[in-house]
């Protein structure tokens, strides 16, 4: 616009008044572009809807999955042709996926964003809220976790709002057939206390209990989740298994370390196939196998994942409590970097009868390092100190 | 003239909004993960096994010398140190492995691409990198971009 005034402007060079109104087009022009910016930097309450159920003819649903992915972190990846991967970015267009597919679920999607610095009078919101429905987008928004402890208050919030405006009932009782399905991708999630799970708000805290606490309240405590999939690393330690126990029947989760490419979701874009039974056990297994499966062949590090039956392993993992909590409790004051994860077969104290019951691992060791040639995992992970490596390591070095 | 400077005012007004609403703390680890990822690449671009040990061999190093200027630069906290100190450990074992020291078997030539890739995955899960605060990775970057 500015070019073609310009260009009327030459042709006219001693017209004052043709100058004067340049200017004024101009100032507006900055004007627009300055408040478009601010527009775009603000985050004005950003709602948008659909036809909500209850207002429209309901189809059932048989499905209902939570789905939380946490983007405020470290979540660059590399494929092994170099190319650039966001992780949580992935999980996202995956969850999104799994809700379009599936016509009968309804799917309550959050991804956790890092909060950028606020500008004045325009606070940022952090978090993205899609709710699906039917293989359909109902509503989306953006929300502010900062809404007061414990840490998902905003989540919890978000999905009784649109639960309840389903007009659904939630008491399992009530609606025996519905498949509930939590999944929850991030980074390890610390099991004491300890602040900087969020990268951009290093005093937010967030600890597996808090998260099993966020689940409870979602399951309104006279439910349990049918399967709960943790694409985290270190996710399956007696801790965290006994954590979720209260409000899951399975669990699924990577002991060890997990890559960034996390647990794919493509099963879950067909589960009137994967569940035409109901048969959660059966689903929970033929998935972690898939997401095995894929993750042997592309990555080099160690892969395990492990499906908890959790009836089956509570009896393990009261057995095991006190000592963990005590190895919890000792840990605390010890640098961050002087603990390292280990198998928990690794200490005799855990090794009780029982350890395998109700487990199924699936496991490959890493390609290289010292763990190469380990061929077993427990699928229990626990924690050492690092010292205690050392002296092991040796002396496998000196067996080899 | 009130145009140019209204311009210049609107100018600096969103450079420094711009600027105060860089994310700034992910970001730091990123450059890290790309040099190793980088290394990877020149690996698998290179048919000569000896020139994919050396390129490997050098990569590691570098980044070893880097971790131990920020060390000394007396610019980091205690913890940055001790996470310093977890990396380079890593860093040694990869090392340790592609030459076949400590007790390691040696990396066979036929498995250099796959070690480049072990090493980018390692790196990239978290427990590494995490632990290095957004000035150490700054700093390791520089100085890697000054030792390059």
């Amino acid at each position: 616009m500015n070019r073609t005034f310009s260009a009327f402007c030459m042709k006219s060079s001693h017209n004052r008044s043709c100058t004067g109104a340049a200017h004024t087009i101009k100032g507006r022009s900055i004007c627009v572009v300055l408040g478009l910016f601010l527009f775009s930097c603000s985050s004005l309450p950003h709602a948008h809807r659909g036809t909500l159920p209850g207002k429209e003819r309901v189809s059932p649903v048989r499905y209902s999955i939570v789905c939380i992915i946490d983007g405020d972190g470290d979540y660059l990846y590399h494929d092994s042709r170099g190319n650039p991967h966001r992780a949580d970015e992935e999980a996202l267009v995956g969850a999104k996926m799994a809700a379009m597919r599936n016509p009968q679920a309804e799917v309550f999607i959050f991804h956790e964003k890092s909060r950028r610095r606020s500008l004045p009078f325009f606070p940022l919101r952090d978090g993205k809220f899609s709710y699906y429905r039917n293989g359909k987008l109902l509503a989306k928004e953006s929300y502010g976790r900062d809404q007061g402890q414990p840490p998902l208050n905003p989540e919890v919030d978000l999905y009784y709002k649109y639960r309840q405006e389903s007009g659904q009932p939630l008491r399992a009782e009530e609606k025996p057939d519905l498949v509930r399905l939590f999944l929850y991708f991030g980074h390890e999630i610390p099991e004491f206390e300890s602040s900087g799970y969020d990268a951009s708000r290093r005093d937010r805290k967030l600890t597996v209990n808090e998260l099993a606490e966020g689940l409870k309240r979602i399951t309104h405590d006279s439910t349990k989740i049918d399967l709960v999939v943790l694409s985290t690393c270190f996710g399956g330690t007696p801790h965290t298994i006994a954590a979720f126990s209260p409000c899951a029947r399975y669990i699924i989760a990577s002991p060890e370390n997990l890559h960034l490419s996390y647990f794919d979701l493509h099963p879950f874009e067909r589960l009137d196939t994967g569940l035409r039974d109901r048969d959660v056990s059966l689903f929970a297994k033929e998935y972690a196998r898939h997401v095995f499966d894929r993750l042997k062949t592309e990555v080099q590090t160690s892969v395990t994942v492990a499906v908890y039956d959790v009836d089956f392993v509570r009896g393990y993992v009261n057995a095991v409590e006190s000592v963990y909590d005590h190895d919890l409790n000792s840990f605390k004051g010890e640098a961050p970097a002087s603990l390292e994860h280990c198998d928990c077969a690794d200490n005799p104290a855990y090794m009780l009868p029982g350890m395998n019951e109700g487990v199924e691992v699936f496991y490959q060791p890493p390609r290289f390092g010292r763990s190469k040639h380990k061929n077993t995992h427990s699928g229990w992970e626990c924690w050492r100190v690092r010292e205690l490596r050392a002296a092991v390591s040796h002396s496998a070095g000196e067996v080899r | 003239m009130l145009a140019r400077t209204v311009s210049l005012t609107v100018f600096g007004l969103v450079v420094m909004m711009l600027v105060q609403i860089q994310p700034g703390n992910a970001e730091g680890n990123d450059g890290i993960k790309k040099y190793f990822s980088d290394t990877a690449s020149k690996v698998k671009a290179t048919a000569e096994p000896a020139q994919k040990r050396e390129i490997l061999d050098k990569s590691l190093q570098t980044m070893s010398k880097a971790l131990d200027r920020v060390e000394s630069s007396g610019l980091i906290s205690q913890k940055d140190r001790a996470g310093i100190d977890g990396f380079k450990t890593t860093l040694q074992a990869k090392l340790d492995e592609l030459l076949g020291r400590d007790g390691y078997e040696r990396v066979t030539d036929a498995q250099l691409n796959s070690f480049s890739d072990y090493v980018v995955q390692d790196m990239e899960q978290a427990a590494q990198t995490i632990t290095i605060s957004l000035v150490s990775a700054l700093l390791i970057i520089i100085i890697l971009i000054l030792v390059l």
